[in-house]
């Protein structure tokens, strides 16, 4: 056996590979054979070998075991991946079934549309005389102009608009016959609500500031008589007199009305029967 | 004898008990068996060349287990556990491979 300074030198000269394979065995056995000769084990030493043997037995079983139930795993889950692409598969074979027979009743949706023509553009044209009435639609046309406004330095809410006042306003004009009112732009619907908000006025849930703009389309030449002889427009006349409201109604030949924003209905939907 | 005696009680032990490794020894397991072979054989080899010693056996085969899953758990922290793992079965297979010629000399006598 040779010294560890022999050693290293044998190391640097073979090279690594070379000097594994030369040195393949416990050096220490070697040497208590050389030290100690002829001496007999313990029972201490037998019994622990005996144990290593079984763990290297255990060992070897368990890696052995271990590795095979890993593959039995990856197998069976290869399985479910190749069951869940032919499940796919399928699923993408149905709809495309049913990307087929949809075509086939958009092909018969288009032709019954075509043949339906006639009744759907009267159908349409109905729909808009209704928006006009409903404020759906923007709509043009003669009437009148109002601008209303708080008395010259008002102090008290005495000789300020009130919300009260502009539907009072509102009012008198669709009983002298308008026809789409809208007031600073905010088109009124019959769901519209005028209510006074801390400062500012709130139509359709918009908050306004004065003076007030009302458009109002309906016959020009009749609509202010009409809406003097109203209540609501002697009540008028009476805050312009006795208050100090500033009012002044100007006709006007082409007023334009945008549409309403929202005609969100909340409660009522549209009935399954045929309605006329 | 008694060796082959104390192989096959641990076998049968591993057949009837059949531990299940836990997820975190797992990676270190076939490392440490093939260190363990190395020791064994290793130990064969002294045996027939008549130079067997159990304690220098039984620390051997510990050192070489230890070791052998110390360096790939190093390796698994440091982001080379692969080839951490590849450089010990190379070196261990070439001990084994020559340990084997060295019994296959004993017993063949060739």
């Amino acid at each position: 056996m040779s010294s560890p300074a022999e050693q290293q030198q044998e190391r640097i000269r073979v090279g690594l590979i070379e000097y594994l394979s030369r040195h393949t065995l416990d050096e220490d056995y070697a040497r208590i054979a050389r030290d100690r000769p002829g001496r007999r084990s313990s029972w201490l030493a037998t019994g622990a070998m005996l144990v290593t043997l079984a763990v290297f037995g255990v060992l070897v079983f368990t890696a052995a075991s271990q590795t095979t139930r890993n593959a039995s795993t990856s197998a069976r889950d290869r399985a479910t991946l190749i069951d869940q692409v032919n499940a796919r598969r399928a699923t993408v074979q149905q709809r495309n079934e049913q990307v087929r027979a949809l075509r086939r009743v958009n092909d018969r949706l288009d032709t019954d549309l075509l043949a339906g023509g006639q009744k759907g553009s009267r159908v349409f044209e109905r729909a808009q005389r209704l928006s006009v009435l409903t404020g759906a639609g923007k709509v043009k046309g003669q009437g009148v102009r109002v601008v209303v406004d708080d008395a010259p330095h008002a102090a008290s809410d005495r000789n300020k608009v009130l919300d009260s006042d502009l539907q009072k306003l509102v009012n008198g004009l669709w009983e002298a016959g308008a026809e789409a009112i809208s007031i600073n732009g905010q088109r009124l619907t019959n769901l519209s609500a005028i209510r006074q908000a801390g400062l500012a006025i709130n139509v359709n849930y918009r908050p306004l500031t004065a003076p007030y703009t009302v458009l109002a389309i309906g016959n020009m030449n009749t609509l202010p008589s009409r809406f003097a002889e109203t209540t609501h427009g002697a009540t008028w006349f009476d805050l312009q007199q006795q208050v100090g409201l500033r009012f002044d109604m100007t006709t006007d030949r082409a007023l334009v009305l945008p549409a309403a924003d929202q005609l969100s209905l909340r409660y009522a939907t549209l009935s399954k029967e045929e309605h006329r | 004898m008694i060796a082959a005696i104390g192989l096959v009680v641990g076998i049968l032990l591993g057949l009837v008990l059949t531990p299940d490794v836990p997820q975190w020894l797992e990676p270190y397991l076939p490392i440490a068996v093939v260190a363990a072979l190395d020791a064994v054989f290793g130990a064969l080899r002294a045996f027939l060349d008549g130079i067997f010693n159990d304690k220098v056996f039984v620390i051997s085969f510990v050192s070489n287990v230890v070791i052998a899953a110390l360096i790939v758990f190093l390796g698994d922290k440091l982001g080379v556990g692969a080839q951490l793992s590849t450089g010990v079965v190379v070196v261990l297979g070439i001990r084994i491979f020559s340990n084997v010629a060295a019994i296959r000399r004993h017993i063949f006598h060739a």
